[in-house]
């Protein structure tokens, strides 16, 4: 009798404990659009890394990716983006665990990532530079030369310029992943690093923040192409990033794009010059 | 979901930060074992001018969070003019925080030497240096052994904090490695799979430490 009223208790503990886990790990529905209409709003990745992406002081979420992600999606009838804060190297990994709907991160289309996910057309374009001390000092002009004089490097985790200065020969144990862009800027005037590898728009930024007058930028690093990134979708939402692709094109031609993009320093027209084809080097 | 291939691709690289994640572990438990006897000798001391302050300083390092302390190392410390190696400022972060800790198991060892020792000690007349090096602290250090062991365990165990101020241990080099392949599975099982092994043996050795010296303390 005891015995199975014992039973009968652990039975209904793991029951609700069941019913618990369940509703912990629910939130796991598809991204497709009307999913999204449904739910009223979108789950991006960003990297707080103005002006591509940035939570300002009051917690809104703004910056050149998310500002065209919102009023894409407005047009599609998901009136609100919700966002995270990632590294650059957890997002794609975080969009195929449904983590996020989307990368919003200005995460640039390169052939290797377009195997991993499904990007937009291209967005926002920039070059590579570097932030260094005034005179630039050991004079550095690309990552080989980095590698050539055993410079430290500040890198953002799992960003291009990481797999740069990695290809081009700099030893691991130089390539410092600094935890976030304003950290970099510190770390540099500590003397921590000798340069800082990020695209000419942050850096411009970090450097009007930094408000350092020993502090300069050299541009574009040599041997580095002009990178454009995407919003990246996981692989089996083709049809949320058709969808969204349809209504970049129009935003495109009807020049709302350059109206969004252009007031933060991106150039509309290197977006539109080129596509996500060419940038991944095929079909995606 | 899991590949072999990169598992072992993936090794050297691990292997670099174990090294590092060992170093730190090693270097933090100097550190501890000898600040932390200092520490604990301090809050002993009659003049209360050197035992309030060790007394405070003590306590505020351990209200604190390890992680707070790292980036105060690491990133305010330059400002005053001491720029420490993100090796340096962890291994004395790890160390300083934990010494508060040991602290308190070399106090409760000695104030668990009965009072007799003491008493005796003043009645064949040995020096206060006499008393310290050949009554209390071999007395007193036995029963500390296990409680010590334990915080050098934790103290192993939260060395990935380091890889927020850029030092390239385990956890970082795992996390590199994750970034770079977008992989996560693989490096950070390996990483989990690491602590354990070296934790579970440890613990293990701790209850037979336990197990030997715990009677003396009855």
């Amino acid at each position: 009798m005891l015995k199975s009223k014992y039973i009968t208790k652990l039975a209904a503990t793991a029951l609700g404990a069941g019913m618990l886990m369940t509703s912990l790990t629910a939130p796991v529905a598809a991204a497709d659009l009307a999913g999204l209409k449904e739910q009223g709003f979108a789950r991006i990745a960003i990297a707080n890394e103005p002006p591509w992406t940035e939570v300002t002081t009051g917690g809104e979420v703004s910056g050149a990716g998310p500002d065209v992600a919102r009023a894409v999606l407005a047009k599609l009838g998901v009136p609100d983006i919700v966002a995270s804060i990632s590294e650059y190297g957890a997002m794609i990994p975080g969009v195929q665990a449904r983590r996020f709907d989307m990368v919003a991160a200005g995460l640039f289309i390169k052939p290797e990532r377009c195997a991993a996910v499904a990007f937009s057309e291209p967005d926002l374009c920039d070059a590579e530079s570097f932030m260094m001390k005034k005179g630039n000092p050991l004079g550095l002009k690309s990552f080989a030369d980095i590698a050539a004089k055993g410079a430290k490097v500040g890198v953002v985790g799992g960003g291009t310029e990481e797999k740069l200065a990695i290809e081009a020969g700099v030893d691991r144990a130089n390539v410092i992943v600094v935890p976030d862009p304003q950290s970099g800027s510190k770390m540099l005037q500590d003397g921590r690093i000798d340069v800082y590898a990020l695209p000419v728009l942050s850096i411009s930024d970090l450097l009007t923040k930094a408000n350092d007058p020993n502090l300069e930028m050299f541009a574009p690093v040599e041997g580095t192409p002009i990178f454009c990134a995407g919003v990246a979708f996981r692989k089996q939402d083709t049809d949320l990033r058709d969808a969204y692709d349809a209504v970049l094109a129009e935003m495109k031609a009807n020049g709302e794009f350059a109206a969004i993009v252009e007031p933060y320093g991106y150039s509309a027209d290197a977006a539109m010059q080129t596509s996500r084809e060419k940038l991944c080097g095929g079909p995606n | 979901m899991w590949d072999w291939n990169f598992v072992w691709q993936i090794i050297p690289q691990l292997a670099d930060g174990v090294v590092i994640t060992i170093q730190a572990t090693v270097l933090g438990t100097i550190i501890a074992m000898i600040a932390g006897l200092g520490l604990a000798i301090a809050r002993r001391s009659r003049n209360k001018f050197i035992r309030y302050p060790f007394g405070f300083a003590a306590e505020f390092i351990r209200g604190t969070p390890l992680l707070v302390q790292l980036y105060f190392l690491f990133y305010i410390l330059p400002d005053l003019g001491i720029l420490l190696s993100p090796m340096v400022a962890g291994v004395i972060g790890l160390g300083v925080h934990y010494a508060t800790y040991t602290a308190e198991v070399y106090r409760t060892g000695i104030d668990n030497v009965s009072k007799g020792q003491w008493e005796a000690a003043k009645a064949i007349n040995l020096s206060t240096r006499q008393t310290w090096t050949q009554i209390i602290i071999p007395q007193a250090i036995p029963p500390m052994i296990p409680a010590l062991a334990n915080y050098f365990i934790s103290m192993f165990k939260e060395t990935p904090l380091l890889a927020a101020i850029t030092v390239l241990e385990l956890m970082n080099q795992a996390r590199s490695v994750a970034n770079y392949h977008y992989k996560y599975v693989e490096p950070m099982t390996m990483v989990g799979a690491f602590f354990l092994l070296v934790s579970v043996p440890s613990v293990i050795f701790l209850r037979r430490l336990e197990k030997r010296f715990a009677p003396k303390l009855r």
